[in-house]
């Protein structure tokens, strides 16, 4: 077959405008920010990177032609582009987070490589053959380690990159070594003839290998117990802005890819619960005991986060393994606000600590009287992060559940881990609402009283992040109807 | 008699795996305790500089500077390793074939743009 480039052209152009705004940032940032000051050269950079993803969305709506590009190493179903649009929507929060809080040298690099990683999320999107996503996934995640540790100021943020790149390394040698016995068992990179293929042979053990070795790769993109302890550290050490991009967009392109890759790729074999389901179970079940109930214990506002990012991602696993019968439809919805409700967190942080530490609890006392504004959002997101009505987390976890229930009824894992979730969502409430406490009704320590000035550009991100937790909350059928 | 289960080799090829080494690590050890025992000196805790009397600390300050000049071989490297099959095949491929080769061209110049610029490629 001869491959049709100008196909591929048109199915890529999203990505193509990522890369193409990427270099645009950072030849702007060679010649014409040279002599500027570096609040300038951040908001001249954060507008070309807004610009390139707010194309890359018109691009993504105009490459709707749906169904298997450039013989089939792409698709682009109803997933994908929800998909696209969502990573999209959150890298542009992300980066719009950034004039006005940012403190870091280089603004043009920061910027170039979030748009690297949003190009990397896009793809892993769509892909639909292994190596394609294997490439996809390590762009995404190099640009992330970058991201992490580019705060050279701070000792955190090199040991939070250190460690998120040691993790990630052997993770991803786990994901080859899967893939190699997956194109060993089957002859094929491309995930529907390996459907085809393990649909047609007896589950032997060198399947079960493969599939344990990229449960693994899943398990520490998504945070999962017992791959979870690069979370905290990452989480409290890199800088805010992209700690928000690897908490949000990045597990939201994870789990499409994954879940693409567990339904279409290996789930097939003839017609019963596939292999995986109960290892899945169990990550689920341990990412939720362990990330609420060691959220508990956390002192930490960044690290408590990541444990709350834990015992969601069981709840997000639990969606993975629903998907099989019901569609992607509740599990993007659960990913994509999720990711909006902590971009959001991480905002609130980054602006925090341009007028002094944001770190504990404590820091947050009487963010009230300091910024009506900044608790106010606060207050949305964490709610939402929570699970209450008419915010969108409620809806996500609603729908999640009801779904497990209907999967198997109280017989089977799945029933189970929605009953034992919806317990654990009362012991989430408890540490949400501890942080709410702190921001609006214990006073302000002596000396830091003085009022947090909001920059416009992150502001105007928080009330959109919000905005959108709350339509998504109030109709979110309409989202829904986009991915089914 | 019934044959082997399949991955019963593997199990066979472990245990050899494990064994094998094992057994000349100990010979070794013994063979070391018995025939040469230790007799440190100054000069047989020496550093071996290839034959040459040693000169100072081995444990200097040395800058690490090369590793841009590695990355940035790769820039040429990786672009000469992909456009070769682009040349091989390029009178039969479209133009969006020719756009895609011109955004990773541009990628990669662009590398080396940035490096020059900020000051990379001065040995200081």
């Amino acid at each position: 077959m001869k491959p049709n480039y100008t196909e591929l052209f048109a199915a890529l152009s999203p990505e193509a405008a990522l890369i193409v705004g990427a270099l645009l940032v950072v030849v702007l940032d060679l010649t014409l920010g040279r002599k500027k000051i570096a609040e300038a050269r951040w908001h001249a950079a954060v507008r070309i990177a807004l610009l390139a993803v707010g194309l890359a969305g018109c691009f993504t709506f105009a490459s709707g032609r749906p169904g298997a590009e450039f013989g089939g190493a792409f698709m682009l179903d109803a997933l994908a582009q929800a998909t696209r649009y969502s990573v999209l929507v959150l890298a542009a929060l992300s980066l719009a987070l950034l004039p006005g809080t940012a403190r870091m040298r280089h603004p043009a690099e920061f910027v170039a490589v979030v748009l690297f990683a949003t190009a990397g999320f896009s793809v892993m999107a769509t892909a639909q053959n292994l190596l394609i996503a294997f490439l996809a996934l390590e762009l995404a995640s190099l640009s992330l380690y970058v991201l992490a540790g580019f705060d050279k100021t701070r000792p955190e943020s090199a040991e939070a990159a250190l460690k998120y790149f040691l993790f990630g390394g052997v993770s991803a040698a786990f994901l080859l070594f899967g893939f190699s016995l997956l194109y060993g068992l089957t002859g094929s990179i491309e995930l529907n003839v390996i459907a085809r293929e393990l649909g047609a042979q007896a589950a032997s053990p060198l399947l079960v290998v493969a599939l344990v070795m990229v449960l693994v790769a899943f398990g520490f993109k998504a945070a999962a117990v017992p791959f979870h302890l690069w979370a905290p550290d990452v989480y409290q050490g890199a800088p805010a802005p992209a700690a928000a991009l690897i908490a949000s967009a990045s597990k939201v392109a994870g789990f499409t890819f994954f879940a693409r890759l567990l339904w279409s790729g290996t789930g097939a074999s003839s017609g019963q619960a596939p292999a995986w389901m109960l290892t899945l179970a169990i990550l689920a079940g341990a990412s939720l005991l362990l990330g609420n109930v060691a959220a508990l214990a956390q002192r930490n506002l960044r690290r408590l986060l990541a444990y709350s990012a834990i015992a969601h991602a069981g709840i997000m696993l639990l969606g993975v393994m629903t998907g099989t019968r019901f569609g992607p439809g509740a599990l993007l919805y659960y990913t994509f606000t999720y990711g909006l409700a902590t971009v959001g967190t991480f905002g609130v942080i980054a602006i925090i600590e341009r007028a002094g530490r944001c770190q504990d609890l404590d820091d947050l006392a009487g963010l009230y009287r300091r910024s009506p504004l900044l608790a106010g959002c606060l207050l949305m997101f964490v709610l939402s992060l929570a699970g209450i009505p008419p915010l969108a987390g409620f809806f996500g976890k609603f729908l999640l559940f009801s779904q497990a229930l209907r999967l198997t009824g109280l017989t089977g894992p799945a029933g189970w881990l929605a009953i034992a979730a919806i317990a654990l969502s009362a012991v989430a409430l408890y540490y949400y609402l501890i942080v709410l406490k702190r921001a609006f009704v214990t006073p302000a320590v002596a000396g830091t009283e003085a009022r947090i000035a909001v920059p416009l550009k992150p502001a105007l991100a928080l009330l959109l992040a919000a905005a959108l937790l709350l339509a998504l909350g109030v109709f979110p059928s309409s989202a829904l109807r986009l991915v089914t | 008699m019934n044959s082997p289960h399949p991955y019963a080799f593997l199990a066979l090829f472990a245990a050899v795996a494990v064994a094998f080494p094992l057994a000349l690590l100990g010979v070794a050890r013994l063979w070391a305790r018995y025939f040469s025992p230790p007799k440190p000196s100054a000069t047989k805790n020496d550093v071996y500089e290839c034959g040459v009397a040693p000169t100072g600390d081995s444990w200097i300050q040395f800058k690490a500077h090369y590793y841009l000049y590695a990355t940035l071989f790769l820039i040429f490297d990786v672009e000469v390793l992909f456009l070769l099959p682009i040349a091989v095949a390029f009178t039969e491929l479209p133009v969006g074939a020719l756009f895609a080769v011109l955004i990773f061209i541009l990628l990669l110049a662009e590398g080396l743009v940035w490096a020059w610029h900020r000051g990379h490629l001065e040995w200081k």
